[in-house]
């Protein structure tokens, strides 16, 4: 349908497809969809999914013969900064994201040729069932089961922080099929549909007001046997091999620079921009921020060179994530009584201190805490005794 | 300071101890916050039932001397009284309310007024004009901001400039051009304008004289000692989680960086409850003029940013459960995100000490 545009993409060189990318963006995202302060339900994105379906672009990762644009790694991030750069919100991606690379990479033809396609149709909306109630940065302690019970698993457990489980009609597990085993090796990948009897979700409302969380009940839910992915027992070595380019998308600097943005237009109206301390905060942020960038773009380069990132980008997600919570504490900071203000500042969605400051929050907790990250630094990069 | 000025010690740690206790009428101890929960983003923003409680105590005259119908307590015990208030996130307006008990003290035409506003009528004062700041010019027309708790409020105690003084009117509900905004904590403020000025109002003070300022001072390390409560609150949630969570085999407060971050917490909190208390022990003692309002800067200062730091640091080590609206610890992080700043920002705060001490430090 597409295949001749996406040859011409990879034929290009960066700065041209940069402006093919942009050009394109600009004529079709819905304007009233970018910078959503919150994650969009599919009611809301599915609209730009289905015109990425049908312009070809929804898959950038996947190889052609999948159906995927079969960018390079290079040409993927190029994509993504464009993204970024417009505002573009994020759809309901975990099929694109996650269970494609993995069904490309681990599953059998046939879960390829059934699952693949819908995906991208815009079929099946996936959500990702890792973290449970009494797992989360110890995910490898996770104890929702799946029972061998002739050609199917029964699967019992809870999951919890499943992100647009309410939207979603799959979802990819990981549960414990051998509890005997050392924790991590007892693990497998297993896809269920949301319809399933004895599935139960329930949205968890969190500070912001919003449902983008879930927790996800299983009680004797039956599923195929054939819709284990790989083999019995690798899932965590699956899972762990999918977590590569999340690790750099959460270390993007585009939350901090969209924030500081925010905090200039803030200073401006509560008239404190020119003042000599918050001068000097200001721009000791947006060095930080300017820093931040630099230090990106290293890691982007690696993987432009086509090599695998190390565990070094840990510190990526720590100084994004914890700048851009500097900085909205920055606008708390300034904005007297308009700080508790519940909606936006005279319905200014650029003013609302109050909204950033929140949405800022989770961002040293989710995708590896801030403390799960410098474990990393400390014992895989500095190897650290312990 | 003058002797009949400064209270007896003995008496005034009786008074604290006696409305610490009597502070469990309507903040019971032990962290059931149900009842707070109920009442948030709906209209009042509190309980009215609760609210003639709190006055049938005493409570909104416990500044208020006692020859004018009040308790005539001093500022240690309505610390204690907010610090209690706060630990348990008790929205209904003492604070706002005592406020404008105190300026309809400070001028014998407001007596009636102020028998009311004793009796539980919800008198509030609109008396800033912009954000973070301390200071009412007392404009004729200029709209009044950040009105706490003003969907609630019976009526309005509006500072008017008038010959050169500073007068108070009030202005009943009814004739109030009132527009209510919700707050992160589930209550609001509200912004009054005027009609076509704020001079139709009836004359309750004829010269605040420097009342205003005095009780504004007041609220605001009324308002710290709130803070206080609650940023004890949150850390004593915090702490039992720390000893009960487990993840990779053993609860998470035995890990040393989390241990590390507990203590210094604990480490701001013991500097906030000192800065607070002292400031009040000082009021009570008799300290006046710059040296009154730098002890309160100083104390205001403290719990605001302390307040902030212990609050997002509660959600942050309680992690995904912290996030959730339905877990408890986020309300002192809603609390904190509004009254931080009431009364003055920790910057202005700031500021404010260094103008009214700018004496060196002693060595």
């Amino acid at each position: 349908m597409s295949g001749n545009t996406q040859e011409d993409l990879n034929a290009l060189d960066d700065e041209a497809f940069r402006r093919t990318v942009r050009a394109w963006v600009e004529a079709n995202y819905p304007p009233e969809l970018r910078n959503p302060p919150k994650r969009l339900h599919w009611a809301e994105n599915s609209p730009w999914y289905f015109r990425l379906a049908e312009k070809g672009w929804l898959a950038p990762g996947w190889p052609k013969e999948f159906g995927g644009m079969g960018l390079s790694p290079a040409k993927q991030i190029i994509l993504i900064e464009e993204y970024e750069r417009h505002g573009v919100a994020r759809t309901n991606d975990h099929g694109i994201v996650m269970v494609g690379p993995l069904l490309i990479q681990y599953g059998t033809k046939a879960q390829q040729e059934r699952f693949l396609p819908p995906i991208l149709r815009g079929e099946h909306i996936w959500c990702q069932g890792y973290s449970e109630p009494n797992s989360g940065s110890d995910l490898a302690s996770l104890r929702t089961e799946a029972v061998l019970d002739g050609d199917e698993y029964v699967v019992n457990g809870q999951k919890t922080w499943t992100t647009l489980a309410n939207d979603a009609n799959w979802i990819f597990l990981l549960v414990r099929t051998d509890k005997a085993a050392k924790k991590q090796e007892g693990i497998s990948f297993l896809l269920v549909p949301m319809d399933s009897p004895g599935i139960t979700v329930r949205p968890i409302v969190n500070l912001d007001m919003h449902d983008e969380f879930c927790e996800v009940f299983f009680d004797n839910v039956r599923v195929p046997k054939d819709n284990l992915v790989g083999e019995p027992n690798k899932g965590w070595t699956m899972a762990k091999a999918l977590l590569g380019f999340e690790r750099i998308y959460l270390g993007s600097p585009r939350q901090s620079a969209y924030a500081l943005v925010r905090l200039r237009l803030l200073a401006e109206r509560m008239g404190v921009w020119e003042e000599p301390d918050f001068a000097d905060r200001y721009a000791r942020l947006r060095l930080d921020l300017e820093d931040l960038k630099a230090l990106y773009e290293t890691f982007v380069a690696q993987l432009r060179r086509g090599e695998r990132l190390g565990p070094d980008v840990s510190m990526l997600k720590v100084i994004q994530s914890e700048l851009f919570q500097r900085i909205t504490e920055a606008m708390m900071d300034i904005a007297g009584e308009n700080a508790g203000l519940l909606e936006p500042m005279g319905g200014n969605r650029d003013l609302h201190p109050s909204g950033l400051f929140i949405n800022a929050r989770p961002c040293t907790i989710y995708g590896g805490s801030s403390e799960i990250q410098r474990n990393i630094l400390a014992k895989n990069v500095l190897e650290l005794p312990g | 300071m003058s002797q009949a000025l400064a209270m007896d010690e003995s008496e005034r740690a009786d008074s604290i101890r006696l409305i610490r206790e009597s502070a469990a009428a309507v903040a019971p101890r032990g962290g059931d916050l149900r009842r707070i929960r109920a009442l948030r983003f709906e209209e009042p923003g509190f309980d009215p039932a609760v609210w003639r409680e709190m006055a049938d105590l005493g409570w909104v005259g416990l500044r208020v001397p006692e020859e004018k119908g009040g308790a005539g307590l001093g500022m240690g015990a309505f610390c204690a009284l907010a610090e209690e208030l706060g630990a348990a996130l008790v929205p209904e307006p003492l604070i706002p309310a005592a406020l404008a008990a105190a300026l309809l003290a400070a001028d014998p035409a407001g007596e009636a007024a102020l028998g009311q506003v004793l009796g539980g009528r919800l008198l509030l004062a609109g008396w800033q004009e912009r954000a973070d700041t301390l200071e009412a010019p007392g404009s004729l027309d200029a709209p009044r901001l950040f009105v706490p708790m003003a969907a609630g409020a019976e009526g309005f105690l509006v500072p008017v400039r008038e010959g050169g003084r500073l007068t108070l009117r009030l202005l009943p509900r009814e004739a109030a051009d009132l527009a209510i905004d919700q707050t992160q904590d589930g209550g609001n403020y509200g912004t009054l304008r005027a009609a076509p000025d704020f001079t139709g109002g009836k004359l309750v003070a004829a010269d605040l004289g420097g009342a205003l300022d005095a009780a504004l001072d007041e609220a605001a390390l009324a308002t710290s000692a709130y803070l206080l409560g609650a940023m004890e609150a949150a850390f004593a949630m915090t702490l039992a989680y720390l000893k009960t969570r487990q993840q990779f085999g053993r609860p998470i407060g035995s890990f040393q960086a989390l241990q590390h971050r507990a203590a210094d917490l604990k480490v701001q909190l013991s500097l906030t409850r000192a800065s607070v208390e002292g400031a009040a022990a000082q009021l009570d003692a008799g300290l006046t003029g710059a040296a009154r309002r730098a002890v309160v800067s100083r104390a205001k200062a403290r719990a605001a940013e302390a307040s902030m730091l212990v609050t997002r640091q509660a959600v942050q080590l309680h992690g995904g459960i912290g996030y959730t609206d339905e877990y408890d610890v986020g309300l002192y992080l809603r609390k904190a995100m509004v009254l931080a700043n009431q009364f003055g920002s920790a910057r202005l705060h700031r500021k404010r000490f260094m103008a009214l001490s700018p004496e060196a430090v002693e060595e």
